[in-house]
């Protein structure tokens, strides 16, 4: 190991399960009459990870539900056995998760710390010198010296924490604990991971809060199926990560037409997203002009047909409605197969996944004759990431007016 | 396929200290947790052993069974003792992985610890019932010796008779609750083929040999010679528990040690 690595992990496999070697689970499926057999063929939870972290890293670990980022932890902090590969970890590992489960009912608050403690390893002496600050960090009052078992789970959680984040460790593994307590808690025990970070400390880090993620890690890995996609700085990550999120998403909505109200007189073939050379897209730049083409047959003759055009994200926002006439379009139709097309040369959409809802009227009798929603659907992927519905830089300034009164 | 590894190297561990601290800490847990909220409390240390031997000297009014000439109360009760401390390791050393799941998902930890202390905390309930034995061997005048000094390994004998199949039945039962049911019956199993309600002279010579492959045979023979004869254990039983246990510790110990690895995965 390099002197300043304190992680290393070399071709990890995981594959939750006792390895059952096969001649012994071909037997065990023989004796109970060749049912299929579920131990040891389980999915790799995690597939030929390689990582290196440094001391004083902090690194977030971010990947959606079942990627195998708790694994991961799990490996790293000696928990789980890696089924192939290395993993060397120098120094003490320290897992910050919340042990409310560890904690005995009977036993009072300072019991369960001195418990706690123990189980953490933590020399009797190391802990009775941190229980002041720790009791301090809880917030608990006269509870302290009662049995846990009449605390309120807030309390309890409080109480794991407040042990977990009062330990100096040489790594600390957090898994989505910053959930814990009111926002006043919350802040404090990011204040208390930032004093561990100054302090020479490593952190790995695995939240689904993006924010969080951000501030707090520098650097970033992305987890899919247990494989890692993508690392970087976390600002790179989080983006690969929402990306990943967007297409899949997109595809959810890809061809999901949820709420129809059709005459027989307009019928819609087809829709889809084109890029400036026409080619059909799915993933849109975000920035980049895109259009919606919409394929129909019309059966009658229109004097003044009437499209509306609505972009939906994937919370069921409205982001934007166009209609053909207020744009200025207005073209008598008669009974014809066509392609209805708009373009829409600035895009500000924020990225996502968005949908396209289309519908055809006859203005003079405002008679709906197509309503489609969810008509095609497309991803708007890219660099900056956003927060709101639309994205869209703003120049910033900072006016001093005088000194402080 | 590549061998797997996850190695630790961390320079300030004493994983010793670290060990002892944690089984102490987890004692002070399982007795503060039992007894706190029971009105008895400590008492119930007492009572276990006091009413088995009460049960056994009633059976002894209606089916005669010999007691090597020594009062029945006193030779049952001698053994009793060490019995109840044997089958209270053994029961909490079974569940004591699953009982623990929460702690051993989220920490690395010696895996042994939980059933160590499961034993640990059964040891406390045996200088309980050991002082009720000492005031009724007080009571009828059984003269003692220097035999005493073997007692202490006597205990460690017990206590490694039951890591051994304890430990087994923990591991095992993480992976299939068989082995968790199954740790009552064996005990109850157990009570009858060692001589503590009985003298093994009542043991009919051609299973003799048989009958000292089960390693508590030398244990409670050797705690009611020593204590009630005053000599030294018999030493045939003794070599023989000894030898026994050492084969089920090898077994056992590394079929844990492997087993463990993958505690976290299917708790």
């Amino acid at each position: 190991m390099g002197h300043d690595t304190v992680i290393r992990v070399e071709g990890l496999w995981k594959r939750y399960g006792l390895p059952v070697p096969a001649v012994v689970r071909s037997a065990a499926a023989f004796l109970r009459g060749n049912r299929e057999s579920r131990d040891g063929d389980g999915q790799w939870a995690l597939q030929d990870l390689n990582l290196e972290v440094r001391r004083g890293e902090t690194v977030g670990i971010i990947g959606r539900n079942g990627a195998g980022k708790s694994t991961l932890l799990k490996v790293l902090a000696g928990v789980s056995a890696p089924t192939r590969g290395r993993v060397e970890v120098l120094g003490r590992v320290f897992p910050m998760i919340e042990l409310n489960a560890g904690l005995h009912k009977e036993l009072t608050g300072r019991e369960n710390i001195r418990l706690l403690g123990a189980i953490m390893g933590f020399s009797r002496r190391e802990i009775e010198s941190k229980i002041p600050e720790i009791q301090d960090f809880c917030e608990l009052g006269d509870w302290f010296d009662e049995p846990v078992r009449t605390y309120s789970s807030g309390m309890l959680a409080r109480l794991g924490f407040g042990v977990a984040v009062n330990v100096e460790s040489d790594i600390i593994l957090i898994d989505e604990t910053f959930a814990v307590g009111d926002l006043k808690f919350q802040n404090k025990s990011l204040a208390r991971v930032k004093e561990m970070r100054e302090s020479g400390a490593t952190v790995l880090l695995v939240s689904h809060s993006l924010d969080t993620l951000q501030f707090v890690a520098a650097r970033g890995i992305l987890l899919e199926r247990g494989r890692a996609v993508a690392g970087g700085s976390s600002r790179e990550t989080i983006n690969a990560y929402e990306t990943l999120v967007f297409r899949s998403e997109q595809e959810r909505l890809q061809h999901k037409v949820r709420n129809r109200i059709s005459s027989q007189e307009v019928k819609i073939h087809h829709a889809r997203i084109y890029g400036d050379g026409g080619e059909t897209l799915t993933e849109i730049t975000a920035g980049d002009s895109f259009g919606v083409e919409v394929d129909l047959s019309i059966g009658r003759e229109l004097e003044r047909p009437l499209f509306s055009l609505g972009i939906v994200n994937a919370a069921g926002i409205l982001c934007m409605w166009n209609i053909s006439e207020e744009d200025g379009f207005s073209r008598p139709e008669t009974g014809s197969r066509c392609k209805v097309r708009a373009w829409y040369e600035s895009n500000h959409l924020a990225t996502g996944a968005y949908e396209v809802h289309f519908a055809v009227r006859d203005a003079s009798s405002f008679e709906t004759l197509e309503r489609i929603a969810g008509a095609a659907s497309f991803a708007v992927i890219g660099a900056p990431r956003s927060r709101g519905v639309l994205a869209e830089p703003c120049r910033w300034d900072v006016v001093t007016i005088g000194p402080e009164a | 396929m590549s061998k797997a590894a996850y190695i630790n190297l961390s320079p300030s561990g004493t994983p010793f200290s670290r060990f002892v601290n944690l089984l102490w800490a987890l004692v002070v847990r399982d007795l503060t947790g039992k007894y706190r909220r029971s009105a008895l409390g400590l008492w119930w240390a007492f009572i276990q052993p006091l009413v088995l031997m009460l049960v056994f000297s009633m059976l002894r009014g209606f089916v005669n069974i010999p007691s090597d000439g020594l009062p029945y109360i006193l030779f049952t009760y001698a053994a009793l003792v060490p019995w109840t401390f044997f089958a209270n390791s053994l029961s909490s050393c079974g569940p004591s992985i699953i009982d623990n799941a929460e702690v051993i998902k989220k920490i690395a930890l010696p895996r042994e610890v939980f059933p160590l202390a499961g034993i640990a905390s059964a040891l406390f309930d045996l200088g309980m019932s050991s002082m009720v034995l000492a005031g009724m061997m007080v009571w009828y005048k059984v003269a003692v010796g220097w035999s005493l000094v073997w007692l202490p390994v006597l205990v460690a004998l017990a206590a490694a008779v039951a890591f051994s199949i304890g430990m087994l039945l923990a591991g095992l039962g993480t992976f299939r609750k068989d082995f968790i049911f199954a740790v009552p019956f064996l005990v109850q199993t157990w009570l009858f083929v060692t001589p503590v309600i009985y003298p093994i002279s009542s043991v009919p010579d051609r299973w003799y040999s048989l009958y000292l492959l089960n390693p508590m045979v030398g244990v409670i023979e050797g705690f009611r010679t020593v204590l009630l004869k005053a000599t030294a254990p018999p030493m045939e039983p003794l070599l023989a528990s000894v030898a026994v246990t050492t084969v089920l510790l090898a077994v056992s110990w590394p079929a844990f040690r492997r087993l463990s690895a993958y505690f976290a995965d299917v708790l």
